[in-house]
């Protein structure tokens, strides 16, 4: 990103480009997927330096600043070297993230365990699918899996037909972000094949003509 | 006589005053500055008004850019929400019928809606519930392209949900900038737009999708019209976290399979879950392929995904497939999940 850039980007942010001049820098972030990322970046930092949302500055948060400002490869402790932080709608992320919630729902799981009325033995998805029958008497809060070895992997256009529908019960701002999640692409590679990539066939489905 | 007139005169003007004061701190409450009422005039400014604009979609660092147009004209509302980078893929609502363009996946899916609201989204009426839930303030205001904008926080008093921070325009009400907050207020997820237009006209052609569906998957979604889908509906969560509550239960058909799956939408006002229970499933014939081999039916989900800035927990419960998904904490739908009861007739809980 070069400097004039940078300086558009940073006037951007906080909301003093002239018009004239953000309609050009939104056209070339739409042309320049490399100044999008590092514009991406730039906001996070933005963000960080006005504290907006930074309070908590986690491990792999720093990580990404420090990466933006010296250039070097990011590495998430909850990601692989060479793994992309983010992964839209694949199941590993929701397994990295998972671990990183885990403390936030121990605590929960302790502030809940007091209160009358709630249980609080803990169980596992794979204890609730070896003991269905005993599945809802135990759960009540449940701590995600810190090392997530009892989560299997999950296609993500299996998901996709719930997310769907979920989105239109989705409210306010919850059903836009669900939507603008949608329009996302996925990082992993998608299948050439029509039949592997899309849900399989359902009595209302055709192929157009 | 004259006396108690006069005493009486007294009291008048400080009870009147006493009375205009009464009657006006209400109104200072609920007046210009009261962060529920933005909250309430975006609310309308989303679902009324003509806009054409190009926002910047963030979340951990990577940028997406994407355009919406809404136009509403003589009661009927046209959305159209495209991503002008990456995948392509488009939204388009018009009434009752949301189809998103998927060309990366060579699919359309067609949900034939009954309940609509605008892309961009608007909060519900605030009632006193959203109150149990969330803590709602106004902060300092500040400018956003050049415009002033006010500034609302929707804080989560728990752990269970998220909140929402929103710049918006002082003089439409408009969101020109929103963020997503995880419980402990980081921002996970941030939406501003570049730029906004709110013409009196928007034309057919700039609601028109840009993708071609030559030879794409057609996937049709929807309410059940099936009439064993009134036996459906056994589940429910047995336990919630603090402020959900059942607001939708129904049958719904997925492009998973024939059979129509339960769905129940669970929300605190603000945030809401999706949950669907499918009964369990035996291959299903090839449809159309007459001689074609059954296809196997596929194998139960289990585990936690994230799907965008929410998660989505699948699990099994006695034999059948539980799936929960919302834009809310991962522990939030893992614990709804769990929850889920398979119940006999005439027990089934009202919540």
């Amino acid at each position: 990103m070069s400097d004039q850039i940078r300086e558009q980007v940073s006037a951007f942010l906080d909301g003093e480009l002239p018009d004239s001049e953000t309609e050009l820098l939104l056209k070339r972030l739409t042309r320049d997927g490399e100044l999008r990322e590092s514009f991406g970046r730039y906001a996070l930092i933005g963000e960080a330096l006005r504290g907006e949302g930074a309070a908590i500055l986690t491990k792999s948060f720093a990580l990404r600043v420090n990466h933006a400002i010296d250039g070097e490869p990011a590495v998430s402790p909850a990601a692989p070297q060479g793994t992309p932080e983010r992964r839209w709608w694949r199941p590993l992320a929701g397994v990295s993230v998972a671990a990183g919630v885990a403390a936030v729902a121990i605590v929960a799981l302790q502030q809940r365990a007091i209160s009358p009325g709630l249980r609080s033995a803990p169980a596992t998805a794979q204890n609730a699918v070896q003991n269905p029958s005993a599945a809802h008497e135990k759960l009540s809060y449940t701590v995600p899996d810190s090392t997530g070895e009892t989560r299997s992997a999950i296609a993500p256009a299996r998901l996709t037909n719930y997310v769907f529908a979920h989105s239109k019960y989705s409210s306010g701002l919850g059903q836009r972000g669900v939507l603008a999640d949608m329009l996302i692409e996925d990082d992993e590679p998608q299948s050439r094949t029509p039949e592997r990539a899309a849900p399989p066939l359902s009595p209302d489905v055709h192929t157009a003509p | 006589m004259t006396r108690a007139l006069q005493n009486r005169a007294q009291w008048i003007v400080p009870c009147a005053l006493l009375g205009a004061l009464l009657t006006a701190l209400p109104q200072r409450s609920r007046g210009a500055d009261d962060p529920r009422q933005w909250l309430e005039k975006m609310n309308q400014a989303l679902a009324t008004r003509n806009y054409d604009g190009t926002f910047f979609h963030l979340s951990e660092g990577r940028v997406e850019t994407m355009r919406i147009v809404h136009r509403v004209r003589a009661g009927r509302v046209t959305e159209r929400l495209q991503s002008l980078d990456g995948s392509g893929r488009e939204f388009v609502r018009a009434n009752d019928e949301l189809t998103c363009y998927l060309p990366d996946q060579h699919t359309v899916l067609v949900e034939q809606s009954t309940v609509g609201g605008p892309f961009l989204g608007s909060l519900p009426q605030f009632g006193a519930s959203v109150n149990d839930s969330y803590r709602i303030e106004a902060l300092p205001p500040t400018r956003i392209l050049g415009r002033p904008v006010q500034v609302i926080a929707v804080n989560p008093k728990d752990q269970f949900r998220f909140g929402y921070r929103l710049w918006l325009d002082e003089s439409t009400a408009m969101p020109l900038k929103t963020q997503l907050c995880d419980p402990r207020g980081q921002v996970i997820e941030q939406i501003f737009f570049a730029r906004l237009e709110m013409p009196e006209n928007i034309p057919d052609s700039d609601l028109a999708p840009t993708v071609h569906t030559d030879g794409m998957r057609w996937v049709r979604q929807g309410p059940s019209r099936d009439n064993a889908s009134a036996a459906l509906g056994a589940y429910r969560a047995s336990e919630l976290p603090p402020g959900f509550r059942l607001t939708i239960a129904g049958a719904q058909t997925l492009g998973t399979g024939s059979a129509p799956a339960s769905h129940l939408v669970y929300s605190d006002g603000l945030a809401t879950v999706s949950v669907f229970v499918e009964e369990p499933q035996s291959p299903a014939p090839a449809v159309g392929l007459p001689d074609a081999p059954a296809q196997p039916a596929d194998a139960p989900m289990q585990g936690l995904a994230r799907v965008g800035s929410g998660y989505a927990f699948t699990t099994v419960i006695q034999g059948h497939q539980v799936v929960a998904v919302g834009q809310v904490p991962a522990q939030t739908v893992e614990f709804i999940a769990h929850s889920v009861k398979i119940y006999g007739a005439g027990e089934l809980p009202s919540r």
